[in-house]
């Protein structure tokens, strides 16, 4: 232990008084600090030492002078005194000129305390900074950004949880990019002391989150205080993993209860719930004015929570209101508006959502697709499901980024987008089930025959065949199917069929599923 | 010792009486003009032993402002009219003068009734001092004194009264009913009185002071100057700020940094106080401190430390009449100028002046 105090760690201490430097800069560290009323009470020092007076300044500025020098006579290299701000630049000069620090302090007795717990009350430091930390979980604390505040308000250094690529949050300063590379995150309690700063942290014990330290970090502090900050972030580390928890299961909760209310919302359709409504509002979700909504879907399996957190933090960045909520294996959001907003709004807004889009992509494997502007209520309604429908759509679609916006989708895309949900695919699989077991030809001839109009000529010189051939394949077909093609709605209902299995990511998958179900 | 003074040894006098102002006292351009017309040149001075000692003799000076001097001129014989007053109150004719104060234009007063009576070299201050009960007799108690001041307007006062504060207040009145500036005689002691009770050889001093100014050749250095002022030379540098003190107005700190780097103060009221360096007392009142500009060598009032002027402080000796006994030393020291914390130069245990409060 040494005993000894430089000026920066007496800077750095939050329970100094308001010290200042006037004039003057530390070369050597002091290993005494004396408490007087005036200067004329001090007494001769034989080592380097501070003298705090707890007097101001004489009136005079040549009473001044005298009292830099005689402090400095009797072997003082520090004076801290209230009002040292008001020395002119004479006093400043010879206080440069003898070598002498000069501190202004409001509260000289704050002061003392301070060096006396840097000098000798090491327990005292370490004590005061626990108790500080203390006070703080006391207080209400709405998420663990709050509670950093509360930390670092009252121990009075700043706080930071970080991993070791970046800060998660901090608070009361910004963690020094070269004091955060100098942490080491393998042991429990670390001390790193940079020229940029210093800090001590802890590892935080948190099941969900690994990986995290909590530091309190500051400038110039000296071994004592980070020895007692270390202290302090073990104290303070238990309440900031607890919070880490609470925070996520309440983001848990919350994301649910939203998801149910989305789903509710989207099934009740046209109906008007008093009781539904008032939920919504609650959550602070309008269902009048112009919606644009949008849907972020896995194209493999994601955690739909993480990725809610996820966008929830990229549309923060983004103008304007928007709903997010976990829905199926994806997310459904909207971005409101009161008024029609211009067209340029909206493509702003599309603009907006593809960056974040692309942002999204780089953490989850997902598709998004973009609703179209409608009003009120059912309007939102019907721009989930215009997004809903372009989400499936974008998830087949690497050309377009996975990334599609209903305005631009044609009718018969939006057709086939209805041919491709769960339902669908088996019931097409097994209408067409018995040219499926046979061979493709058959099943193209039909497609390619009713792409073209039920004419065979067409359909021939489309295929590069007979008329013959594929008046035979089609007979076949039918006669096969047993179904009666001149019908238009088994025709329309076997054309769909046709692209729908066509287009069926693993046909033989579909088969075999048939073939066992 | 009886000494003639030539006419051309007015400059030099009225020099040396400049120094002995320790930056007050007022500049003798004014007496110098009046006494070079006058018809007694040489000039006879007496030293106290060249008189008996019942000589009943009178002090003058003029008291006030001494810039005011320049622009009022004072008539033919200022002093005269106190001097009938002394007698008809006193009821015998002095016949010696003195100078009330040696220094600054105060210390060329006497010659102005050298017509009338025999001047003595000897003088109540020894140098410059701002107040009336600052005066050698008022000190010592010398019984039977009374201190004349014309009011203006032909008019005269009497202050008759052995407590030397009231001589100075009221005598202050009558500056003021006079206008600023007003004679001042006083009376009712004699030659004899002057050898223990006032500052005697001041006359003789100033020559000497005055004459290190002079030169043949190239200007002497200022280490020269101040060995043949047998000065001490405190400081050399240029003026950075003048302050006035918060809690006295009358009193202003100046602010020199030296040429080696130190920081110089001059402490001055109406004359310089004290004179510190890098925060330490080097040299306090009753020394003699003087300021010249560092070029053209003439010597300073204390309203000639303008900012940016390069000066030379000097000090020289205190009349030792002043550091006979710490009563003596008491009136003139910086606790009696109501700044405390300069007594005792360098402190009782060495330590710069925070010695003691008055």
């Amino acid at each position: 232990m040494t005993s000894e105090l430089d000026l920066d760690a007496l800077l750095a201490h939050p329970g100094s008084g308001g010290v200042r430097v006037v004039a003057g800069s530390s070369a050597a560290p002091w290993t005494r600090v004396d408490v007087e009323e005036s200067v004329a009470d001090l007494s001769r020092s034989v080592a380097s030492a501070l003298a705090i007076l707890t007097t101001s300044w004489p009136p005079a500025s040549w009473q001044q002078d005298a009292l830099i020098r005689r402090a400095r006579d009797l072997g003082y290299r520090a004076i801290a005194l209230p009002g040292a701000d008001a020395l002119r630049a004479g006093g400043r000069y010879l206080a440069e000129r003898l070598g002498v620090v000069l501190l202004e302090t409001d509260d000289p007795i704050r002061l003392a305390k301070a060096c006396w717990e840097l000098l000798e009350g090491r327990d005292a430091l370490t004590l005061g900074y626990v108790r500080h930390v203390a006070q703080s979980i006391e207080y209400h604390a709405t998420g663990l950004a709050d509670l950093l505040r509360h930390l670092s308000a009252s121990v009075g250094h700043g706080i930071a949880l970080v991993d070791a690529e970046r800060v998660i949050l901090q608070a009361g300063g910004t963690l020094p990019r070269a004091v955060h590379d100098a942490i080491d995150f393998g042991p429990w309690l670390d001390t790193v002391s940079v020229e940029e700063g210093a800090a001590s942290s802890v590892l935080v014990d948190s099941p969900s989150r690994a990986g995290l330290r909590l530091a309190f970090f500051g400038d110039g502090l000296n071994a004592a205080q980070l020895g007692a900050l270390a202290v302090a972030a073990e104290v303070a580390m238990p309440a900031v993993a607890a919070r880490i928890l609470i925070d996520e299961v309440a983001d848990v909760n919350d994301a649910a209860v939203a998801s149910g209310l989305l789903r509710d919302f989207v099934e009740q359709r046209d109906g008007r719930d008093a009781e539904l409504e008032q939920r919504m509002f609650d959550r602070g979700w309008r269902t009048t004015g112009f919606h644009v909504a949008f849907r972020i879907i896995g194209r493999t399996r994601v955690d739909t929570f993480q990725l809610l957190r996820f966008v929830t933090r990229e549309l923060a960045a983004l103008p304007g209101r928007f709903h997010v909520a976990t829905s199926g294996r994806g997310i459904t959001g909207w971005a409101s508006f009161t008024s029609p907003p211009p067209p340029g709004v909206v493509e702003d807004l599309v603009a907006s959502l593809r960056v974040v889009h692309a942002s999204t992509r780089r953490a989850f494997n997902v598709a998004t697709g973009v609703g179209a502007l409608h009003s009120g209520s059912p309007g939102l309604v019907a721009s989930i499901d215009g997004a809903t429908d372009a989400a499936r759509i974008a998830a087949t679609r690497s050309s377009a980024g996975w990334f599609v916006r209903i305005d631009t989708l044609g009718l018969e895309q939006l057709l086939l987008s209805w041919t491709e949900n769960d339902t669908f695919i088996p019931a097409a699989a097994s209408l067409l089930g018995p040219l499926l077991d046979g061979p493709p030809d058959l099943l193209d001839t039909l497609t390619a025959y009713l792409d073209h109009e039920s004419g065979i000529a067409a359909t021939a010189e489309a295929m590069g065949l007979h008329r013959n051939t594929v008046s035979t394949r089609i007979a076949r077909s039918q006669e096969i199917l047993g179904l009666d093609l001149s019908d238009a709605e088994v025709r329309l209902a076997v054309h769909l069929a046709c692209r729908a299995v066509r287009r069926a990511p693993d046909r033989t998958t579909t088969r075999r599923h048939r073939s066992t179900s | 010792m009886v000494r003639t003074l030539e006419r051309h040894e007015l400059t030099t006098l009225g020099r040396g009486y400049g120094v002995l102002g320790s930056g007050g006292g007022g500049t003798t351009t004014m007496w110098q003009l009046i006494l070079a017309e006058s018809p007694l040149w040489p000039l006879t001075v007496f030293g106290v032993e060249d008189l008996p000692d019942e000589t009943p003799c009178v002090a003058v000076a003029f008291g006030g402002s001494t810039l005011l001097l320049g622009e009022r001129i004072p008539g033919d014989a200022p002093f005269a009219p106190l001097v009938d007053a002394a007698e008809r109150w006193t009821g015998v004719r002095a016949r010696a003068v003195c100078a009330l104060e040696g220094a600054g234009l105060n210390g060329l007063s006497p010659f102005s009734l050298a017509d009338e009576l025999a001047v003595v070299d000897a003088d109540l201050m020894g140098r410059a001092l701002p107040r009336l009960d600052q005066l050698t007799l008022f000190v010592d108690r010398v019984p039977g004194t009374v201190t004349i001041c014309s009011t203006g307007a032909d008019g005269v006062v009497v202050i008759d009264t052995a407590r030397a504060a009231d001589v100075e207040k009221l005598a202050r009145s009558a500056i003021v009913q006079a206008g600023g500036m007003s004679a001042v005689l006083v009376a009712g002691f004699t030659v004899g009185d002057l050898r223990e009770h006032a500052v005697t050889g001041g006359l003789d001093r100033a020559m000497r002071l005055g004459r290190a100014f002079e030169h043949d050749g190239a200007a002497p250095s200022l280490p020269e100057l101040a060995d043949a002022l047998a000065a001490r030379l405190l400081g050399v540098g240029r003026v950075m700020t003048v302050e006035t003190t918060p809690d006295d107005p009358f009193a202003s700190t100046i602010e020199i940094r030296a040429d080696d780097g130190a920081l110089l103060r001059v402490i001055a009221r109406s004359e310089t106080l004290a004179f510190m360096r890098d925060g330490q007392v080097e040299s306090v009142t009753p020394e003699i401190i003087v300021t010249v500009d560092s070029l053209s060598r003439s010597v300073l009032q204390v309203d000639g430390f303008t900012i940016g002027r390069h000066v030379a402080i000097l000090a020289l000796p205190a009349p030792e009449w002043w550091t006979q006994t710490p009563e003596r030393l008491a009136t003139v020291s910086p606790a009696a100028y109501g700044l405390s914390g300069l007594d005792g130069p360098c402190g009782s245990d060495g330590l710069p002046g925070m010695g003691g409060t008055p």
